[in-house]
């Protein structure tokens, strides 16, 4: 008994242990080329002292350091305050910062009309919307980009080559975040804004006042996906965004991979880097996203 | 005073589908002043139109035709906010994300009134309510009677002309139900507000209500107090809803057997029949081999002869007997139907004991099966 107990917890364990490694090995590899010497792929888990190195950060943060050209004549060269990643990298926040404040206002809005209102094809709609969830942005990304080029013609700031243009293509991939406000809710009696309005709220009053702050838990998740897909998303930004100066961080640190020179010790900073405005989101949000926010005002 | 009166007016409420067409008529056009300071009761079993009603006077569904009028004004077009009412929730339809003294000041803070009046307001009746060491905690921290209390403070706090009600208390458990239905009359005694109180309880009605209205299908089938309701039912329906157990309805015809009235229960055998004597006589006389429905509340099926009255003998047996202390409900079977007989307590029944019950014809109502309208 005992003994098919220790058996049971042993392949429990290593079954968890195994996943667990297969998320962070990878990780720790990146973390590694991002403290290693030269420019090698991310590929040991080990890192000998006279390897360890800062010079991949101060690149990616923009700070001065001395490259060593030649090991043998031990011939260095100042690398100057580099811009370029710190660009990359304010370019990206702002643009999903933006991006995903624009998809919980129209995918809240939305929802709230698919939802609580009634109209014609509303169902149909719906329906219409999960089919198009269905087929990927990319598929679309030429005609994206001859309408973002007539739109240039007219509108410049909101063009090729503008966050404007970018963000606006961000903003049209929201009906899976419409399908999921408005699963949430469905969940919210109505009762709640019969209420509001028999104590004198208007129709937008109720629902910025009574339904969105009880709506904070979905709206944190929704924020965070948007908000982590657009720091990650490349196809799309590749190709709205061409001036190495207003490139997005996955743009940008792709461009160190150039076909001649493979600058994984760059690229790996940045990867890292990356990843700071997306835990410091996820903490942020994760005080919207607690269960049981809304239990407690109505009794089904 | 005439503010707080509703006058509804050939009301009509059809539902539509996405597109604007008629699915189904809830509401069909029915009639009904309630007084100032009246506590009117509207019921009726799920889908009769009660709770549309009720709504439509709220403001919170468009009413398809006919007026509602609060006080002298035609409220059709107007804002719940400016009708002067004020509604408590079935589920209480407290705001989780407030305090309760947010939940209670969320009307006076959207009409503006002033910070002072407010919290003198909210602590003035929270304090009533026994609510007042409550007020910073969130709804999710309170027990269901306390939540329904916070919905009624809310109500109050609103200054309505009249108070709405949508089924209040259905949500809470039987011994918080009792405590808050008396609190509801207590309430209504204090204020003295037009207070309309929707249920699908016929207990909740018959104790609260000055005055009852029984829906169906969207139809109003009686208006009256609750001891004319239940002593003068005007039709089939209202005699079976209201009370509990319901009244015995047997259908049969009326014939003259050796000289007098007889009430004969349609059946191939054992069929029931009673002489039928008494103030009944003369409205039987006049439906003289005619189908009729017979109707006698379980109370007027008694064991002895002790009452007074005409009372005529039916022999049965016991079927089930419910022994509840003070009264025993016996089901009695008799003929080819159930006949349940509310006899007090000192006599313990037992299954298939033969037992004479006798009905005091005096108290007998009769219907026609027809119109299933009462005889009169």
């Amino acid at each position: 008994m005992w003994n098919r107990l220790l058996i049971r917890k042993i392949i429990a364990h290593s079954v968890l242990i195994a996943s667990c490694a297969l998320i962070l090995i990878p990780f720790a590899m990146v973390v590694l080329a991002s403290f290693r010497k030269g420019n090698f792929p991310p590929s040991t888990l080990w890192l000998s002292p006279e390897q360890w190195t800062l010079d991949h950060w101060k690149y990616v943060l923009g700070i001065p350091y001395r490259e060593v050209l030649n090991a043998a004549t031990g011939e260095t060269k100042l690398v100057g305050p580099t811009v370029a990643p710190l660009r990359w990298f304010l370019n990206s926040l702002l643009v999903s910062a933006i991006a995903s404040f624009g998809i919980i206002l129209l995918s809240g809005t939305s929802a709230y009309a698919f939802a609580r209102l009634k109209f014609r094809f509303r169902g149909q709609i719906l329906t219409g919307l999960l089919v198009l969830q269905m087929f990927p942005q990319v598929l679309t990304l030429t005609a994206y980009y001859r309408i973002l080029n007539y739109i240039g013609e007219h509108f410049p700031w909101l063009g090729i080559n503008t966050f404007a243009g970018l963000i606006l293509i961000y903003l049209s991939g929201i009906s899976i975040n419409i399908w999921m406000i408005k699963g949430y809710f469905d969940t919210i009696s109505p009762a709640m804004e019969d209420s509001a309005r028999i104590d004198g709220a208007s129709r937008f009053q109720a629902f910025t006042r009574i339904l969105l702050p009880m709506s904070a838990p979905i709206f944190g998740v929704v924020f965070i996906l948007s908000f982590i897909s657009m720091i990650s998303e490349y196809p799309t930004a590749s190709v709205v965004l061409q001036e190495s100066v207003n490139r997005t961080l996955a743009v940008g640190a792709y461009s160190l991979l150039d076909e001649h020179e493979k600058l994984w010790g760059h690229f790996s900073a940045l990867a890292v880097l990356s990843g700071v405005p997306i835990t410091i989101m996820f903490l942020l949000c994760q005080r919207f996203i607690i269960g049981g926010l809304t239990s407690g005002g109505a009794k089904e | 005073m005439n503010d707080g009166a509703v006058h509804i007016t050939d009301l009509v409420k059809t539902y539509t589908d996405d597109r604007g067409r008629p699915t189904f008529t809830a509401v069909k056009k029915i009639n009904l002043a309630v007084e100032n300071g009246e506590f009117m009761v509207l019921v009726g079993p799920s889908g009769c139109g009660k709770t549309t009603t009720l709504r439509m006077v709220a403001g919170l569904e468009k009413i398809s035709s006919g007026t509602i009028a609060i006080g002298d004004r035609v409220v059709n077009d107007l804002e719940p906010k400016d009708r002067g009412i004020a509604m408590v929730f079935q589920n209480y339809a407290l705001y989780p994300h407030m305090s309760i003294f947010n939940n209670m000041a969320f009307g006076l803070q959207l009409a503006k009134k002033k910070k002072d009046f407010i919290k003198e307001t909210v602590t003035r009746t929270s304090k009533a309510l026994g609510l007042d060491v409550m007020l910073e905690r969130k709804p999710q921290a309170l027990s269901g009677g306390q939540r329904q209390r916070v919905a009624l403070g809310r109500a109050i706090v609103r200054n309505p002309q009249v108070f709405l009600f949508d089924e209040p208390l259905s949500n809470l458990d039987a011994k918080m139900r009792v405590q808050m239905r008396s609190e509801i009359s207590r309430l209504h005694s204090q204020l003295g507000n037009t207070m309309i109180y929707v249920t699908h309880d016929q207990v909740e009605a018959m104790t609260m209500g000055d005055r009852i209205c029984v829906m169906k299908d969207g139809l109003i089938m009686q208006v009256a107090d609750p001891l004319t309701l239940y002593r003068q039912p005007e039709n089939l329906f209202v005699a079976g809803f209201i009370g509990s157990p319901p009244m015995n309805l047997l259908k049969g015809k009326i014939e003259r057997k050796g000289g007098g009235l007889v009430f004969t229960e349609s059946a191939e055998q054992n069929a029931v029949t009673v002489p039928l004597k008494g103030l009944i006589e003369p409205l039987a006389a006049k439906h003289l081999d005619k189908a009729i429905v017979f109707g006698v509340r379980p109370e007027h099926l008694t064991e002895g002869s002790s009452e007074n009255g005409s009372l005529v003998p039916i022999p049965s047996t016991v079927d089930i007997a419910e022994p509840m202390g003070s009264e025993s409900l016996v089901y009695l079977k008799a003929g080819t139907g159930n006949l349940i007989a509310r006899i007090h307590g000192e006599t313990l029944f037992h299954m298939g004991q033969p037992l004479t019950v006798y009905v005091n014809t005096d108290k007998v109502v009769l219907f026609d099966p027809e119109t299933e309208a009462v005889i009169r």
